[in-house]
Protein backbone atom coordinates (compact mmCIF):
# COMPACT_ATOMS: atom_id res chain seq x y z
CA UNK A 1 0.00 0.00 0.00
CA UNK A 2 1.64 3.17 -1.02
CA UNK A 3 0.66 6.93 0.77
CA UNK A 4 -1.51 7.58 -1.83
CA UNK A 5 -3.98 4.55 -1.41
CA UNK A 6 -3.35 4.61 2.44
CA UNK A 7 -4.95 8.23 2.10
CA UNK A 8 -7.52 7.17 -0.16
CA UNK A 9 -8.64 4.01 1.94
CA UNK A 10 -8.19 5.88 5.47
CA UNK A 11 -10.38 8.93 3.74
CA UNK A 12 -13.21 5.99 2.86
CA UNK A 13 -12.82 4.23 6.43
CA UNK A 14 -11.54 1.18 4.90
CA UNK A 15 -8.50 -0.59 6.41
CA UNK A 16 -4.90 0.99 5.85
CA UNK A 17 -1.58 -0.64 6.99
CA UNK A 18 -0.81 2.53 9.03
CA UNK A 19 -3.29 5.73 9.65
CA UNK A 20 -1.73 8.15 7.35
CA UNK A 21 1.26 11.12 8.63
CA UNK A 22 -0.25 14.45 6.62
CA UNK A 23 2.05 17.35 8.78
CA UNK A 24 2.92 20.04 7.48
CA UNK A 25 6.39 20.90 7.21
CA UNK A 26 8.21 24.15 6.09
CA UNK A 27 10.65 26.19 7.60
CA UNK A 28 11.91 22.39 8.57
CA UNK A 29 12.13 20.87 5.86
CA UNK A 30 14.57 23.58 4.08
CA UNK A 31 16.49 23.33 6.79
CA UNK A 32 16.58 19.80 6.73
CA UNK A 33 18.56 19.55 3.52
CA UNK A 34 20.50 22.54 5.07
CA UNK A 35 19.28 25.29 2.21
CA UNK A 36 18.54 28.84 3.23
CA UNK A 37 14.35 29.72 3.73
CA UNK A 38 14.74 32.34 0.52
CA UNK A 39 15.54 29.47 -1.44
CA UNK A 40 12.64 27.32 -0.14
CA UNK A 41 10.12 30.20 -0.78
CA UNK A 42 11.84 31.46 -4.01
CA UNK A 43 13.09 28.20 -5.93
CA UNK A 44 10.84 24.96 -6.30
CA UNK A 45 13.40 22.71 -6.89
CA UNK A 46 14.06 23.17 -3.47
CA UNK A 47 10.94 22.89 -2.06
CA UNK A 48 10.56 20.26 -3.94
CA UNK A 49 13.78 18.36 -2.85
CA UNK A 50 13.16 19.65 0.84
CA UNK A 51 9.65 17.73 0.84
CA UNK A 52 10.88 14.36 -0.55
CA UNK A 53 13.94 14.46 1.69
CA UNK A 54 11.36 15.00 4.55
CA UNK A 55 8.90 12.28 3.28
CA UNK A 56 11.47 9.83 2.97
CA UNK A 57 13.25 10.48 6.43
CA UNK A 58 10.46 10.78 8.56
CA UNK A 59 7.89 8.64 6.86
CA UNK A 60 5.39 11.25 5.88
CA UNK A 61 2.40 10.46 3.82
CA UNK A 62 2.61 13.69 1.50
CA UNK A 63 4.50 16.16 -0.34
CA UNK A 64 3.47 19.93 -0.37
CA UNK A 65 3.56 22.96 -2.46
CA UNK A 66 3.03 25.01 0.84
CA UNK A 67 5.51 27.38 2.16
CA UNK A 68 4.59 30.87 3.08
CA UNK A 69 1.25 32.81 3.13
CA UNK A 70 2.34 35.35 0.36
CA UNK A 71 2.50 33.71 -2.78
CA UNK A 72 -1.12 35.17 -4.12
CA UNK A 73 -0.74 38.32 -2.17
CA UNK A 74 2.68 39.04 -3.75
CA UNK A 75 1.20 38.48 -7.30
CA UNK A 76 -1.40 41.03 -6.34
CA UNK A 77 1.75 43.64 -5.99
CA UNK A 78 2.34 43.29 -2.33
CA UNK A 79 5.41 44.37 -1.58
CA UNK A 80 7.50 41.18 -0.07
CA UNK A 81 11.02 40.61 1.40
CA UNK A 82 12.92 37.25 1.37
CA UNK A 83 15.80 37.81 4.02
CA UNK A 84 18.62 35.34 3.30
CA UNK A 85 17.26 32.65 5.87
CA UNK A 86 14.36 33.65 7.66
CA UNK A 87 11.30 34.30 7.09
CA UNK A 88 9.50 36.49 4.55
CA UNK A 89 8.72 39.87 5.20
CA UNK A 90 5.58 42.74 4.43
CA UNK A 91 5.99 46.20 6.04
CA UNK A 92 3.54 47.83 4.42
CA UNK A 93 -0.59 46.47 2.94
CA UNK A 94 -1.04 46.90 -0.34
CA UNK A 95 -4.71 48.24 0.48
CA UNK A 96 -3.59 50.93 3.18
CA UNK A 97 -6.93 52.62 2.30
CA UNK A 98 -10.68 51.36 1.35
CA UNK A 99 -10.33 53.30 -1.84
CA UNK A 100 -7.26 51.43 -2.90
CA UNK A 101 -9.54 48.32 -3.97
CA UNK A 102 -10.15 49.82 -7.30
CA UNK A 103 -6.36 49.58 -8.17
CA UNK A 104 -6.54 45.84 -7.40
CA UNK A 105 -5.53 43.73 -10.41
CA UNK A 106 -6.28 39.85 -10.24
CA UNK A 107 -3.05 37.88 -10.86
CA UNK A 108 -2.87 35.14 -13.53
CA UNK A 109 -1.60 32.12 -11.13
CA UNK A 110 -0.62 30.71 -14.38
CA UNK A 111 1.79 33.65 -15.00
CA UNK A 112 2.34 35.25 -11.73
CA UNK A 113 6.14 34.59 -10.64
CA UNK A 114 5.53 33.68 -7.20
CA UNK A 115 2.22 31.45 -8.12
CA UNK A 116 3.69 29.84 -10.84
CA UNK A 117 6.76 29.19 -9.07
CA UNK A 118 4.24 27.16 -6.69
CA UNK A 119 2.77 25.37 -9.88
CA UNK A 120 6.04 24.54 -10.95
CA UNK A 121 6.58 22.56 -7.55
CA UNK A 122 3.38 20.57 -8.47
CA UNK A 123 4.53 19.53 -11.52
CA UNK A 124 7.70 18.35 -10.58
CA UNK A 125 6.06 16.48 -7.34
CA UNK A 126 4.17 14.56 -10.20
CA UNK A 127 7.24 13.80 -11.77
CA UNK A 128 8.89 12.48 -9.21
CA UNK A 129 6.54 10.74 -6.97
CA UNK A 130 3.41 11.15 -8.95
CA UNK A 131 0.69 8.28 -8.08
CA UNK A 132 2.52 7.21 -5.15
CA UNK A 133 2.71 10.30 -2.42
CA UNK A 134 -0.25 12.25 -2.05
CA UNK A 135 0.65 15.66 -3.70
CA UNK A 136 -0.58 18.98 -1.70
CA UNK A 137 -0.99 22.07 -3.69
CA UNK A 138 -1.83 25.39 -1.38
CA UNK A 139 -4.17 28.52 -1.56
CA UNK A 140 -5.03 30.74 1.53
CA UNK A 141 -8.44 31.06 2.03
CA UNK A 142 -10.52 34.10 0.86
CA UNK A 143 -10.78 35.74 4.19
CA UNK A 144 -6.85 35.10 4.49
CA UNK A 145 -5.88 36.25 1.33
CA UNK A 146 -7.87 39.86 2.02
CA UNK A 147 -5.78 39.75 6.18
CA UNK A 148 -2.57 39.19 3.57
CA UNK A 149 -3.30 42.13 1.46
CA UNK A 150 -4.94 44.85 3.94
CA UNK A 151 -2.88 43.23 6.63
CA UNK A 152 -4.86 41.65 9.76
CA UNK A 153 -5.72 44.28 12.18
CA UNK A 154 -7.59 46.38 9.53
CA UNK A 155 -9.59 43.47 8.14
CA UNK A 156 -10.68 42.57 11.79
CA UNK A 157 -11.96 45.75 12.24
CA UNK A 158 -13.39 46.08 8.23
CA UNK A 159 -15.70 43.00 9.47
CA UNK A 160 -17.20 45.30 11.61
CA UNK A 161 -16.98 48.80 9.85
CA UNK A 162 -17.58 47.89 6.37
CA UNK A 163 -18.72 44.52 5.99
CA UNK A 164 -19.75 45.09 2.15
CA UNK A 165 -16.42 46.64 1.38
CA UNK A 166 -14.72 43.10 2.89
CA UNK A 167 -17.12 41.58 0.85
CA UNK A 168 -16.26 42.89 -2.42
CA UNK A 169 -12.46 42.34 -1.72
CA UNK A 170 -13.31 38.58 -0.80
CA UNK A 171 -15.27 38.22 -4.14
CA UNK A 172 -11.94 38.88 -5.68
CA UNK A 173 -10.00 36.78 -3.57
CA UNK A 174 -12.46 33.54 -3.83
CA UNK A 175 -11.63 33.93 -7.63
CA UNK A 176 -8.29 33.88 -7.77
CA UNK A 177 -8.69 31.13 -4.93
CA UNK A 178 -10.55 29.24 -7.46
CA UNK A 179 -7.88 30.10 -10.71
CA UNK A 180 -4.71 28.97 -8.23
CA UNK A 181 -6.18 25.83 -7.33
CA UNK A 182 -7.17 25.10 -10.92
CA UNK A 183 -3.75 24.93 -12.17
CA UNK A 184 -2.82 23.45 -9.41
CA UNK A 185 -4.13 20.93 -9.95
CA UNK A 186 -3.42 20.44 -13.91
CA UNK A 187 -0.17 20.54 -13.08
CA UNK A 188 -0.60 17.46 -10.61
CA UNK A 189 -2.41 18.26 -6.88
CA UNK A 190 -3.93 15.23 -5.75
CA UNK A 191 -5.18 17.73 -2.84
CA UNK A 192 -5.98 21.30 -2.43
CA UNK A 193 -5.27 22.50 0.89
CA UNK A 194 -6.76 25.80 2.28
CA UNK A 195 -5.32 28.22 4.57
CA UNK A 196 -7.99 30.14 6.45
CA UNK A 197 -6.23 30.89 9.99
CA UNK A 198 -7.54 34.30 10.73
CA UNK A 199 -11.13 32.14 11.04
CA UNK A 200 -9.91 31.03 14.34
CA UNK A 201 -10.10 35.10 15.46
CA UNK A 202 -13.68 35.80 14.78
CA UNK A 203 -17.38 34.78 15.93
CA UNK A 204 -19.09 32.03 14.31
CA UNK A 205 -21.44 33.77 13.20
CA UNK A 206 -18.55 35.96 11.26
CA UNK A 207 -17.44 32.68 9.98
CA UNK A 208 -20.47 32.12 8.61
CA UNK A 209 -20.81 35.35 6.74
CA UNK A 210 -17.31 35.91 5.76
CA UNK A 211 -15.11 33.00 5.40
CA UNK A 212 -17.23 29.70 5.37
CA UNK A 213 -19.24 30.78 2.09
CA UNK A 214 -16.06 31.19 0.58
CA UNK A 215 -14.51 27.96 1.21
CA UNK A 216 -17.98 26.20 0.41
CA UNK A 217 -17.17 27.69 -3.53
CA UNK A 218 -12.96 26.65 -3.27
CA UNK A 219 -14.02 23.67 -2.01
CA UNK A 220 -16.94 23.01 -4.63
CA UNK A 221 -14.41 24.12 -7.69
CA UNK A 222 -11.78 21.55 -6.24
CA UNK A 223 -14.06 18.65 -5.97
CA UNK A 224 -15.03 19.38 -9.37
CA UNK A 225 -11.77 18.97 -10.74
CA UNK A 226 -10.97 15.85 -9.08
CA UNK A 227 -9.06 16.74 -6.12
CA UNK A 228 -9.32 16.42 -2.92
CA UNK A 229 -9.71 19.55 -0.10
CA UNK A 230 -8.04 20.10 3.04
CA UNK A 231 -9.16 23.01 5.45
CA UNK A 232 -6.37 24.48 7.76
CA UNK A 233 -7.79 26.55 10.40
CA UNK A 234 -4.99 27.40 13.40
CA UNK A 235 -5.76 28.48 16.58
CA UNK A 236 -8.85 27.82 18.46
CA UNK A 237 -11.79 26.58 16.55
CA UNK A 238 -13.86 24.45 18.94
CA UNK A 239 -16.64 26.86 17.75
CA UNK A 240 -17.02 27.16 14.81
CA UNK A 241 -16.17 22.76 14.20
CA UNK A 242 -19.78 22.27 13.05
CA UNK A 243 -19.59 25.31 10.61
CA UNK A 244 -16.24 23.74 9.03
CA UNK A 245 -17.99 20.29 8.83
CA UNK A 246 -20.27 22.21 6.18
CA UNK A 247 -16.87 23.79 3.82
CA UNK A 248 -17.60 20.55 2.15
CA UNK A 249 -13.78 19.52 3.34
CA UNK A 250 -12.61 15.72 3.17
CA UNK A 251 -9.88 16.88 5.41
CA UNK A 252 -10.13 19.23 8.16
CA UNK A 253 -7.28 19.97 10.34
CA UNK A 254 -7.73 20.29 14.14
CA UNK A 255 -4.84 23.13 15.53
CA UNK A 256 -3.91 21.47 19.11
CA UNK A 257 -6.48 23.22 21.91
CA UNK A 258 -9.02 21.89 19.72
CA UNK A 259 -11.02 18.75 21.48
CA UNK A 260 -10.23 15.93 18.94
CA UNK A 261 -12.44 13.58 20.30
CA UNK A 262 -15.53 15.92 20.95
CA UNK A 263 -14.84 16.86 17.23
CA UNK A 264 -14.57 12.92 16.09
CA UNK A 265 -17.71 11.88 17.81
CA UNK A 266 -20.01 14.30 16.65
CA UNK A 267 -18.45 14.59 12.97
CA UNK A 268 -16.28 11.78 12.46
CA UNK A 269 -19.10 10.45 10.11
CA UNK A 270 -18.70 13.06 7.82
CA UNK A 271 -15.63 14.24 7.48
CA UNK A 272 -11.87 13.04 8.62
CA UNK A 273 -9.96 15.07 11.50
CA UNK A 274 -6.05 15.59 11.24
CA UNK A 275 -4.31 16.04 14.29
CA UNK A 276 -3.59 17.14 16.52
CA UNK A 277 -0.45 17.53 18.71
CA UNK A 278 0.87 20.77 20.23
CA UNK A 279 3.61 21.28 17.48
CA UNK A 280 5.24 23.30 20.25
CA UNK A 281 4.74 21.63 23.70
CA UNK A 282 5.23 17.88 22.01
CA UNK A 283 6.50 17.65 19.10
CA UNK A 284 9.10 20.95 19.40
CA UNK A 285 9.56 20.66 23.41
CA UNK A 286 8.79 17.40 23.97
CA UNK A 287 10.22 14.12 24.09
CA UNK A 288 9.99 10.68 21.85
CA UNK A 289 7.70 9.49 24.94
CA UNK A 290 4.91 12.57 25.27
CA UNK A 291 4.77 12.65 20.73
CA UNK A 292 5.03 8.37 20.90
CA UNK A 293 1.49 9.06 23.89
CA UNK A 294 -0.09 12.24 21.93
CA UNK A 295 -0.12 10.23 18.43
CA UNK A 296 -1.44 6.87 20.02
CA UNK A 297 -4.19 9.44 22.15
CA UNK A 298 -4.91 11.45 18.91
CA UNK A 299 -5.54 8.27 16.88
CA UNK A 300 -7.78 6.59 19.09
CA UNK A 301 -9.92 9.64 20.04
CA UNK A 302 -10.26 10.48 15.94
CA UNK A 303 -11.69 7.30 14.89
CA UNK A 304 -11.22 5.13 12.05
CA UNK A 305 -10.80 8.08 9.92
CA UNK A 306 -8.52 10.02 11.74
CA UNK A 307 -5.01 11.42 10.40
CA UNK A 308 -2.11 12.33 12.29
CA UNK A 309 -0.31 15.41 12.17
CA UNK A 310 0.68 17.91 14.33
CA UNK A 311 -1.94 20.76 15.22
CA UNK A 312 -0.15 23.15 12.83
CA UNK A 313 3.47 23.49 10.99
CA UNK A 314 6.42 21.07 12.56
CA UNK A 315 8.33 23.71 14.34
CA UNK A 316 12.06 24.02 12.76
CA UNK A 317 14.12 22.65 15.17
CA UNK A 318 11.82 19.74 16.01
CA UNK A 319 14.20 17.19 17.13
CA UNK A 320 14.74 14.32 14.88
CA UNK A 321 14.01 11.36 17.18
CA UNK A 322 10.65 13.35 18.14
CA UNK A 323 9.33 13.26 14.49
CA UNK A 324 10.67 9.39 14.07
CA UNK A 325 8.70 9.17 17.43
CA UNK A 326 5.48 9.61 15.35
CA UNK A 327 6.32 7.17 12.63
CA UNK A 328 6.91 4.62 15.00
CA UNK A 329 3.58 5.55 16.96
CA UNK A 330 1.76 5.08 13.73
CA UNK A 331 3.64 1.70 12.77
CA UNK A 332 2.39 0.12 16.51
CA UNK A 333 -0.97 1.48 15.90
CA UNK A 334 -1.08 -0.18 12.57
CA UNK A 335 -4.28 -1.03 10.65
CA UNK A 336 -7.71 -0.89 10.88
CA UNK A 337 -9.67 -3.50 9.44
CA UNK A 338 -12.40 -1.31 7.70
CA UNK B 1 -48.22 37.60 40.26
CA UNK B 2 -51.50 37.33 38.99
CA UNK B 3 -53.82 39.78 39.47
CA UNK B 4 -51.66 42.99 39.44
CA UNK B 5 -53.71 45.72 37.87
CA UNK B 6 -52.47 46.48 34.31
CA UNK B 7 -52.61 50.57 35.21
CA UNK B 8 -49.45 49.52 37.98
CA UNK B 9 -47.12 48.14 35.11
CA UNK B 10 -48.25 51.17 33.17
CA UNK B 11 -46.82 53.26 35.50
CA UNK B 12 -44.02 51.23 35.97
CA UNK B 13 -42.78 51.54 32.32
CA UNK B 14 -43.98 55.13 32.39
CA UNK B 15 -41.10 55.75 35.22
CA UNK B 16 -38.36 53.52 33.98
CA UNK B 17 -38.54 55.96 30.68
CA UNK B 18 -38.68 58.76 33.18
CA UNK B 19 -35.40 57.51 35.49
CA UNK B 20 -33.97 55.55 33.56
CA UNK B 21 -31.70 52.48 35.08
CA UNK B 22 -31.01 54.34 37.85
CA UNK B 23 -34.05 55.72 39.19
CA UNK B 24 -34.56 58.93 40.65
CA UNK B 25 -31.69 60.32 41.93
CA UNK B 26 -33.10 63.65 43.08
CA UNK B 27 -30.32 65.61 42.06
CA UNK B 28 -29.87 66.51 37.74
CA UNK B 29 -26.56 66.59 38.25
CA UNK B 30 -25.98 63.21 39.56
CA UNK B 31 -28.37 61.89 37.35
CA UNK B 32 -26.43 63.37 34.82
CA UNK B 33 -22.82 62.04 35.71
CA UNK B 34 -24.62 58.28 36.14
CA UNK B 35 -26.08 58.52 32.16
CA UNK B 36 -23.04 60.01 30.90
CA UNK B 37 -20.31 57.50 32.12
CA UNK B 38 -23.35 54.91 31.37
CA UNK B 39 -22.95 56.49 28.01
CA UNK B 40 -19.27 55.99 27.68
CA UNK B 41 -19.70 52.50 28.93
CA UNK B 42 -21.74 50.90 26.68
CA UNK B 43 -20.19 53.07 23.90
CA UNK B 44 -16.78 51.15 24.46
CA UNK B 45 -18.55 47.95 24.28
CA UNK B 46 -20.17 48.91 21.47
CA UNK B 47 -16.94 50.09 19.96
CA UNK B 48 -18.19 53.74 18.93
CA UNK B 49 -15.54 56.37 19.20
CA UNK B 50 -17.02 59.57 18.52
CA UNK B 51 -19.62 59.05 20.98
CA UNK B 52 -17.35 57.85 23.77
CA UNK B 53 -15.11 60.93 22.66
CA UNK B 54 -18.18 63.03 22.46
CA UNK B 55 -19.52 62.01 25.87
CA UNK B 56 -16.11 62.42 27.75
CA UNK B 57 -15.58 65.69 26.42
CA UNK B 58 -19.13 66.18 27.72
CA UNK B 59 -18.06 64.86 31.07
CA UNK B 60 -15.27 66.91 31.49
CA UNK B 61 -16.95 69.77 30.60
CA UNK B 62 -19.41 69.03 33.40
CA UNK B 63 -16.70 68.91 35.92
CA UNK B 64 -17.03 65.17 36.50
CA UNK B 65 -13.89 63.86 38.12
CA UNK B 66 -11.32 62.54 35.91
CA UNK B 67 -10.93 59.73 37.85
CA UNK B 68 -14.35 58.95 38.11
CA UNK B 69 -14.72 58.51 34.39
CA UNK B 70 -11.41 56.50 33.93
CA UNK B 71 -12.46 54.26 36.68
CA UNK B 72 -16.10 54.23 36.14
CA UNK B 73 -16.39 54.29 32.47
CA UNK B 74 -13.13 53.09 30.94
CA UNK B 75 -11.84 50.57 33.00
CA UNK B 76 -14.94 49.16 33.36
CA UNK B 77 -16.10 48.40 30.20
CA UNK B 78 -12.62 47.37 29.20
CA UNK B 79 -12.77 44.99 32.39
CA UNK B 80 -16.30 43.81 30.37
CA UNK B 81 -15.04 43.61 27.09
CA UNK B 82 -12.41 41.21 29.05
CA UNK B 83 -15.03 39.17 30.25
CA UNK B 84 -17.12 39.05 27.05
CA UNK B 85 -13.82 37.59 25.33
CA UNK B 86 -13.17 35.25 28.01
CA UNK B 87 -16.59 33.79 27.49
CA UNK B 88 -16.39 33.51 23.81
CA UNK B 89 -18.95 36.47 23.36
CA UNK B 90 -16.53 38.96 21.79
CA UNK B 91 -13.76 38.12 19.72
CA UNK B 92 -10.94 40.17 18.13
CA UNK B 93 -12.84 42.28 15.87
CA UNK B 94 -15.05 43.48 18.97
CA UNK B 95 -12.55 43.46 20.91
CA UNK B 96 -10.40 45.99 19.03
CA UNK B 97 -12.97 47.85 18.05
CA UNK B 98 -14.22 48.62 21.82
CA UNK B 99 -10.32 49.38 22.35
CA UNK B 100 -9.95 51.82 19.91
CA UNK B 101 -13.22 53.39 21.35
CA UNK B 102 -11.52 53.36 25.01
CA UNK B 103 -8.19 54.79 23.27
CA UNK B 104 -10.43 57.49 21.90
CA UNK B 105 -11.59 58.78 25.31
CA UNK B 106 -8.47 58.14 26.99
CA UNK B 107 -6.93 60.53 24.90
CA UNK B 108 -9.09 63.39 25.89
CA UNK B 109 -8.99 61.89 29.41
CA UNK B 110 -4.98 61.79 29.66
CA UNK B 111 -3.98 65.84 30.13
CA UNK B 112 -7.13 65.82 33.24
CA UNK B 113 -5.77 62.99 34.74
CA UNK B 114 -2.40 64.05 34.99
CA UNK B 115 -3.70 67.86 36.25
CA UNK B 116 -5.77 66.02 39.09
CA UNK B 117 -2.64 63.83 39.78
CA UNK B 118 -4.41 60.70 38.83
CA UNK B 119 -1.84 58.17 38.93
CA UNK B 120 -1.92 54.85 36.75
CA UNK B 121 -1.64 51.51 38.05
CA UNK B 122 1.86 50.73 36.78
CA UNK B 123 3.45 50.96 33.90
CA UNK B 124 4.11 48.80 31.22
CA UNK B 125 6.55 48.72 28.33
CA UNK B 126 5.88 46.21 25.32
CA UNK B 127 6.75 44.85 22.06
CA UNK B 128 7.45 42.06 20.04
CA UNK B 129 10.52 40.58 19.95
CA UNK B 130 13.34 40.85 17.26
CA UNK B 131 12.30 39.42 14.23
CA UNK B 132 8.73 38.92 14.65
CA UNK B 133 6.34 41.74 12.87
CA UNK B 134 2.99 39.87 14.00
CA UNK B 135 1.96 43.08 15.92
CA UNK B 136 -1.87 42.47 16.51
CA UNK B 137 -1.57 40.13 19.45
CA UNK B 138 0.93 42.70 21.23
CA UNK B 139 -1.75 45.55 20.35
CA UNK B 140 -4.61 43.90 22.38
CA UNK B 141 -2.63 43.22 25.27
CA UNK B 142 -1.69 46.87 25.31
CA UNK B 143 -5.05 48.22 24.55
CA UNK B 144 -6.11 45.82 27.36
CA UNK B 145 -3.56 47.00 29.88
CA UNK B 146 -4.17 50.69 29.14
CA UNK B 147 -8.06 50.35 30.00
CA UNK B 148 -7.04 48.45 33.25
CA UNK B 149 -5.09 51.65 34.13
CA UNK B 150 -1.83 50.92 33.05
CA UNK B 151 0.35 53.34 31.48
CA UNK B 152 1.53 51.64 28.26
CA UNK B 153 4.77 52.20 26.22
CA UNK B 154 4.90 50.66 23.09
CA UNK B 155 7.82 49.88 21.49
CA UNK B 156 6.43 48.54 18.32
CA UNK B 157 7.52 45.46 16.67
CA UNK B 158 10.80 43.79 16.18
CA UNK B 159 12.74 44.96 19.21
CA UNK B 160 15.73 43.42 19.72
CA UNK B 161 17.10 43.09 23.05
CA UNK B 162 19.19 45.61 23.61
CA UNK B 163 15.80 47.94 22.76
CA UNK B 164 14.15 46.47 25.43
CA UNK B 165 16.92 47.04 27.85
CA UNK B 166 17.49 50.48 26.42
CA UNK B 167 13.67 50.85 27.14
CA UNK B 168 13.61 49.58 30.68
CA UNK B 169 16.60 51.99 31.79
CA UNK B 170 14.71 55.03 30.40
CA UNK B 171 10.92 54.62 31.42
CA UNK B 172 11.88 52.51 34.62
CA UNK B 173 8.61 50.13 34.24
CA UNK B 174 6.94 48.16 36.39
CA UNK B 175 6.40 45.46 33.40
CA UNK B 176 7.99 44.38 30.54
CA UNK B 177 5.56 42.05 28.12
CA UNK B 178 6.90 40.30 24.99
CA UNK B 179 5.16 38.93 22.23
CA UNK B 180 5.87 36.28 19.65
CA UNK B 181 3.91 34.32 17.37
CA UNK B 182 6.33 32.13 15.32
CA UNK B 183 8.16 29.76 17.02
CA UNK B 184 11.52 30.93 14.96
CA UNK B 185 11.38 34.20 17.17
CA UNK B 186 10.61 32.56 20.13
CA UNK B 187 13.92 31.95 21.50
CA UNK B 188 14.54 36.11 21.88
CA UNK B 189 12.14 35.67 24.39
CA UNK B 190 14.86 34.53 26.37
CA UNK B 191 17.85 36.28 24.72
CA UNK B 192 15.83 39.55 25.82
CA UNK B 193 16.12 37.86 29.36
CA UNK B 194 19.42 37.34 29.50
CA UNK B 195 20.34 40.70 27.82
CA UNK B 196 18.52 42.11 31.28
CA UNK B 197 20.06 40.03 33.17
CA UNK B 198 23.73 41.19 31.82
CA UNK B 199 22.55 45.27 32.71
CA UNK B 200 21.78 43.95 36.02
CA UNK B 201 18.32 45.14 35.59
CA UNK B 202 16.47 41.96 35.74
CA UNK B 203 15.38 42.92 39.38
CA UNK B 204 13.95 45.93 39.00
CA UNK B 205 11.24 44.68 36.24
CA UNK B 206 8.62 42.37 35.93
CA UNK B 207 8.73 39.83 32.80
CA UNK B 208 5.27 38.86 31.45
CA UNK B 209 5.52 36.98 27.81
CA UNK B 210 2.42 35.76 25.48
CA UNK B 211 1.97 34.90 21.78
CA UNK B 212 0.79 31.46 20.02
CA UNK B 213 3.68 28.94 20.79
CA UNK B 214 4.17 30.11 24.36
CA UNK B 215 3.50 27.67 27.43
CA UNK B 216 3.47 28.01 30.61
CA UNK B 217 6.03 25.62 31.06
CA UNK B 218 8.27 27.77 28.38
CA UNK B 219 7.37 30.88 30.73
CA UNK B 220 8.84 29.20 33.49
CA UNK B 221 11.98 27.50 32.13
CA UNK B 222 12.96 31.17 30.81
CA UNK B 223 12.74 32.87 33.60
CA UNK B 224 9.78 35.17 32.81
CA UNK B 225 7.52 36.05 35.41
CA UNK B 226 4.17 35.37 34.52
CA UNK B 227 2.08 34.20 30.83
CA UNK B 228 -1.09 35.56 29.52
CA UNK B 229 -2.96 32.92 27.39
CA UNK B 230 -4.80 35.53 26.04
CA UNK B 231 -5.07 39.19 26.01
CA UNK B 232 -7.57 39.44 28.78
CA UNK B 233 -5.73 36.85 30.98
CA UNK B 234 -2.47 38.95 30.28
CA UNK B 235 -3.99 41.89 32.24
CA UNK B 236 -5.19 39.52 35.34
CA UNK B 237 -1.47 38.81 35.35
CA UNK B 238 -0.03 41.74 35.06
CA UNK B 239 -2.54 42.99 37.87
CA UNK B 240 -1.04 40.60 39.96
CA UNK B 241 2.30 41.07 39.56
CA UNK B 242 2.01 44.69 40.96
CA UNK B 243 0.11 43.51 43.73
CA UNK B 244 -3.34 45.06 42.48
Amino acid sequence: MNSLERLKHRLRGEGVDRPPNLDIVMTFAAHHIGRPLSQFYLDHRVLVDANLCVAEDFNLDIVQAISDPFREAADFGLEVDFPSDSLPVNRKPLLVAPEDIKKLVAPNPATGPRMSDRVEATRLFREKVGGELPIMGWVEGALAEAADLRSVYETMKDLIQRPLWLEELLEICVQVAIAFARVQVEAGADIIGLGDAVASQISPAMYRRFALPYEQRIFQAVHEMGALARLHICGNTNRIIADMVESGADIIDLDWMVDMKCAAEQFGNKVSFLGNMDPVAVMLQGTPAKVLAATAYCMKVGGPRAISGAGCEVPDGTPHENFHAQSRALSKIGGFEG
Amino acid sequence: MDGIPPENFVTMIEAVHKYGRYGPLGKNKEKTMDKTIETIYTGILDGNQHLVAQQVTEALNAGLSPDLILKNGLVAAMSEVGRLFENGEYYVPEMLIAARAMQAGLKLLKPSLADTGVKAVGRVVIGTVAGDLHEIGKNLVGMMLEGAGFEVIDLGTDIKPEAFVNAVREYKPDIMAMSALLTTTMPNMEATIKALEGAGLRKQVKVIIGGAPITEEYANRIGADGFGYDASLAVKVARSLIGG
